[in-house]
């Protein structure tokens, strides 16, 4: 992605330099720092075999456009070992909630020698992967509740054996497994950051800059920082649960050539034998994949209904179907507030959308009145739109689930059951022709990745907005301190997997619901008062004489404010928002409904 | 336009700072904000401007505006 990596580093270092001030200012004011929003900053290190400034200031400063306030720490030049060895480091005086390892690959030493036997490579490699992940094991010890990204290894762009480049025992082969081992061993705290991946995209002769190395230590050629920075921005976000979810796409000269209402159904240019139209089903077939892992898709267009809808039943060119689209929005209405109601509509944060439009004035009025979403700086050729939507890394994940899968289906199953409701006559009976089936009960080793997905994503039905990451899940599922519930739900549309979950803490005669979150999908559906019965003989289970719930209020979770009052909570304590409530486990609870326990 | 003048627009751009007037004997120790993250931008953005590259010794030796302006010079 062509870009001007000097403005970019000279609006980061001004940003940053406002900031330092005004922090400053309101040290000197207040005598000490400011405590309110601190707590809420998320702290970050940064450990890099290469020198980390530059990519230290980007990191803070495309956090802070994209709405994470953070604090980042930029280790020392080559100091990744001595940060994390010594407990006395500067490491640990930071106290970090995120630690960053970029490894280089001059940290390797040892190779195998040329010829050597193939269970001699794999040893090397897999004393090489230890050495990373013993590091990480490290951090952990020391910090069981940092999340590590670990960087792979850009492979540098020289061939040892051209012609044979492939055999086990080159440096390039060794280097391509210690990365497979690295992705592959790593444990439920560590998600390992594709960097060589990137390096391969942009191209390793380009990506590498030995003159930047020898001068100055960089890690790749200035102008690839952004990309690195996108790509750690990315898990940063899916980490803190702000992934992105939905798509929202133009459609003239966006997903066709030319105009719809100009020319016709038949008219826009789809023509797989015309050279931009094949650009435009290519682009196409790139969304639809996204919407195959799980992307939700939506349309925006300045259009009629009618007509804006017609190219995709009329036109066999078509790849993208109605059906694929689970929000459709076309009318005369300014896009900032069409994407506002897209938003509502799906029941996800404005933050969540990102916008793809091949018009530069949409794109601005809507990084103006909804600077929230992600909009993309589309070129101007369809033949590059894929790949410029690819490198904006919208859409990362730390790993595909089941529901992933299922969830783009769902959205659909959406609008049959709409057609469903409006059928019947009153919203119980709805529920009951739906003919639900739930399984409440703690979660099994192969769903504790979801669990944790889920956990992490959950913004608006979210009780106190913990976050904790897999190894972090892993541990309290054999904690005997502890209690995980989740619940799955199917109903006659679709299978919407894991749908919600729940920690119980043991405090005293107390079990205490550290968390509670529910996917907005299954909203109003009956799942929390299942979901709460589970609680109650779990609680029992556990000895408890009372289970304790508490809001934590968000910008998002207003939804669940009364949610604990609904069940039958009594609240005990209320300070800033924050309620405490007990229910006496003496009480017996009903939750009624129309799911069936599976 | 001169080098000297086309490389004082950089000098301006880099340091964001429009009243910045170079001299050839101007080094890192007249402007506040030329410090070693800013100079690897600076090296990236002049030789973008004229379409040069320097050479590794060529970076390390330079120490005022009149050197850079005799290699800039040199390669066009």
């Amino acid at each position: 992605m062509a870009e001007d990596i000097a403005k970019l580093l000279k609006a980061a270092k001004k940003w940053k330099k406002a900031r330092t001030k005004a922090e400053t200012a309101s040290e000197n004011k207040a005598g000490e720092k400011v405590a309110s929003g601190n707590g809420a900053k998320k702290r970050i290190a940064l450990l890099s075999s290469c020198a980390s400034q530059q990519l230290a200031l980007l990191l803070e400063y495309e956090l802070h456009a994209a709405g994470l306030e953070c604090e980042l720490y930029a280790g020392e030049y080559g100091g990744i070992a001595m940060d994390v060895l010594d407990s006395g480091s500067p490491l640990y005086a930071f106290a970090p909630d995120i630690v960053i390892i970029l490894p280089h690959y001059t940290d390797i030493k040892e190779y195998p020698a040329l010829l050597a036997p193939a269970e001699d490579c794999a040893a090397v490699v897999e004393r090489h992967a230890d050495y990373y992940l013993g590091l990480c094991a490290r951090l952990h010890a020391a910090l069981p509740h940092v999340a590590v990204l670990l960087g792979t290894i850009p492979i540098p762009p020289e061939r040892q054996l051209v012609g044979a480049e492939r055999s086990p025992y080159t440096r390039t082969s060794i280097l391509r497994a210690l990365n497979e081992r690295l992705a592959s061993a790593a444990p439920g705290y560590v998600h390992t950051v594709d960097i060589a991946e990137l390096a391969e995209l942009i191209g390793r002769r380009e990506f590498f800059d030995y003159q930047a190395y020898f001068w100055h230590k960089a890690p790749c050629r200035i102008d690839y920082l952004p990309d690195i920075t996108r790509e750690l921005v990315g898990a940063i976000r899916a980490l803190l649960g702000r992934a992105r979810k939905c798509l929202v796409l133009d459609l003239d000269n966006t997903l066709w050539g030319g105009v719809v209402g100009d020319l016709g159904a038949m008219g826009v240019n789809l023509d797989p034998n015309d050279a931009e139209g094949e650009a435009y089903r290519h682009f196409q077939r790139y969304v639809l994949a996204l919407k195959e892992r799980g992307v939700i898709l939506a349309v925006c267009s300045k259009n009629d209904d009618a007509i804006a809808r017609a190219p995709f039943t009329e036109n066999p060119h078509i790849v993208l179907q109605l059906s694929d689209i689970a929000c459709f929005v076309a009318n005369w209405e300014n896009k900032a507030d069409n994407l506002k109601a897209i938003a509502r509509t799906l029941n996800i944060g404005l933050d969540s959308l990102v916008f793809f439009d091949d018009n530069p004035a949409e794109r601005e009025i809507v990084r103006s009145f909804a600077p929230e979403v992600m909009v993309i700086d589309v070129p101007e050729d369809p033949a590059c739109y894929t790949l410029a939507l690819d490198a904006a890394v919208p859409f990362y994940t730390l790993g595909m689930t089941r529901e992933d899968i299922s969830r783009a289906g769902s959205y659909q199953a959406a609008a049959e059951r709409a057609a469903l409701a409006s059928s019947v006559v009153d919203y119980d009976s709805y529920l009951a022709a739906l003919s639900m089936r739930g399984r409440f009960s703690a979660p099994d080793a192969s769903e504790l990745a979801r669990f944790s997905q889920l956990l992490n994503k959950s913004n608006q039905f979210n009780l106190r907005t913990q976050r904790y990451d897999l190894g972090e899940i892993e541990r309290m599922a054999t904690s005997s301190d502890y209690r995980l519930l989740a619940a799955r739900l199917t109903d006659k549309f679709s299978d919407y997997g894991l749908i919600s979950c729940v920690i119980l803490r043991r405090e005293g005669e107390s079990a205490f619901i550290d968390s509670w979150v529910m996917s907005c999908r299954v909203l109003k559906r009956g799942v929390e008062n299942m979901m709460f019965a589970a609680i109650v003989s779990t609680a029992r289970e556990m000895g408890a004489r009372e289970v304790v719930g508490e809001y934590l209020p968000t910008a998002k979770n207003a939804m669940v404010q009364g949610f604990y009052d609904g069940l039958g909570f009594a609240l005990v304590e209320e300070t800033d928002g924050r309620r405490r409530y007990r229910y006496d486990l003496a009480e017996d609870y009903e939750p009624g409904g129309h799911i069936a326990v599976m | 336009m001169t080098t000297k003048d086309k490389l004082q627009d950089i000098f301006r751009d880099v340091f964001d700072d429009e009243d910045i007037v170079i001299t050839g004997e101007t080094t890192a120790d007249d402007i506040e904000d030329w410090d070693s993250l800013s100079h690897i931008t600076l090296i990236h953005e002049i030789e973008a401007a004229f379409n040069i590259r320097f050479t590794t010794r060529e970076i390390l030796a330079a120490k005022n505006v009149g050197e850079f302006i005799e290699m800039i010079e040199g390669k066009l």
